[in-house]
């Protein structure tokens, strides 16, 4: 018994560990296009009236904005956020607002990802048995 | 925090989901009908749109419905937490209740050091004792999110 609870433990510090990283993947991914279309695409668009960036960049945006939803509820779930706290719902709308999610990335590392993963895998590194 | 009545005695035995049909949580159910309802008129919207030759339009047209669809999960999720609290509330908080009281659900036969005199008003007390770990353990983890604050 003890040694299932283990594995499902370092399973789930894993899952944890894969989440986040795409979080961030997401996050930096969604927050460069959406920079793109609102400081190269809509200025070309409007001033230059070329709207062929505008429209590619923000269809790959939207679809990636997607994908960054369901990535980061994901996260904000599993690092212990509640689910309609202003921080879960700071999280998922910054995929929406031009450099936001680079801010909002470093502030939920700080405020919730690292001490989710500082608490969790201690019994890991106490298993590694190296430090 | 002090907008959250302190439960009366007879609120004790009421089932959690009260909570739920409070006027705030009944404003905010309104809210998540109106933007689902609301994300699914985009979608239509832009589906007549890309119907009549704009071809951008075919991206949000499957755009809104996956909104709306997150839309009802969120809500799903909220409402689960509100009725379950979080597993990182811990284990159950012991309460040191004080000597000759009862535990809630224990009988004292066992107990020795007890003298026979005490015992009419032990149960009183433990009565009022178990009332209050009950009230301490309803309390626990619930009203931390009411609505967003």
């Amino acid at each position: 018994m003890p040694e299932a609870r283990e594995t499902s433990a370092v399973d789930a510090d894993r899952l944890r560990g894969l989440v986040v990283r795409g979080y961030r993947v997401m996050a930096y991914l969604t927050g460069s296009m959406l920079i793109i279309l609102c400081f190269v695409g809509i200025p070309l668009q409007v001033f230059g009236h070329d709207p062929v960036i505008a429209k590619v960049v923000g269809t790959i945006h939207g679809m990636l904005y997607i994908i960054y939803l369901i990535v980061a509820f994901a996260m904000t779930r599993l690092v212990g956020m509640r689910t309609a706290s202003a921080g879960t719902v700071l999280v998922l709308a910054a995929g929406t607002v031009p450099v936001l999610t680079f801010v909002v990335e470093r502030w939920v590392t700080r405020r919730y990802i690292a001490p989710a993963l500082a608490g969790a895998p201690a019994a890991a590194e106490h298993a590694a048995a190296g430090r | 925090m002090s907008d959250v009545p302190a439960p009366a005695p007879g609120r004790l035995d009421e089932p959690r989901w009260r909570v739920l049909v409070t006027p705030r949580w009944l404003g905010w159910h309104l809210f998540a009908v109106a933007a689902v309802v609301g994300m699914a008129w985009l979608g239509d919207w832009q589906f007549r749109r890309a119907i009549s030759g704009n071809t951008l339009s075919w991206a949000y047209t499957f755009e809104w419905p996956i909104f709306a669809v997150f839309g009802v999960v969120f809500w799903i999720k909220t409402v689960r937490d509100e009725l379950r609290p979080p597993a990182d509330a811990g284990d159950p908080v012991e309460i040191e209740l004080p000597v000759g009281a009862r535990r809630p659900g224990t009988t004292d036969g066992d107990e020795s050091g007890d003298g026979a005199g005490a015992a009419e008003d032990d149960v009183e007390l433990a009565e009022y004792n178990a009332y209050l770990a009950r009230l301490a353990t309803e309390a626990r983890g619930h009203g931390r999110w009411h609505g967003l604050r």
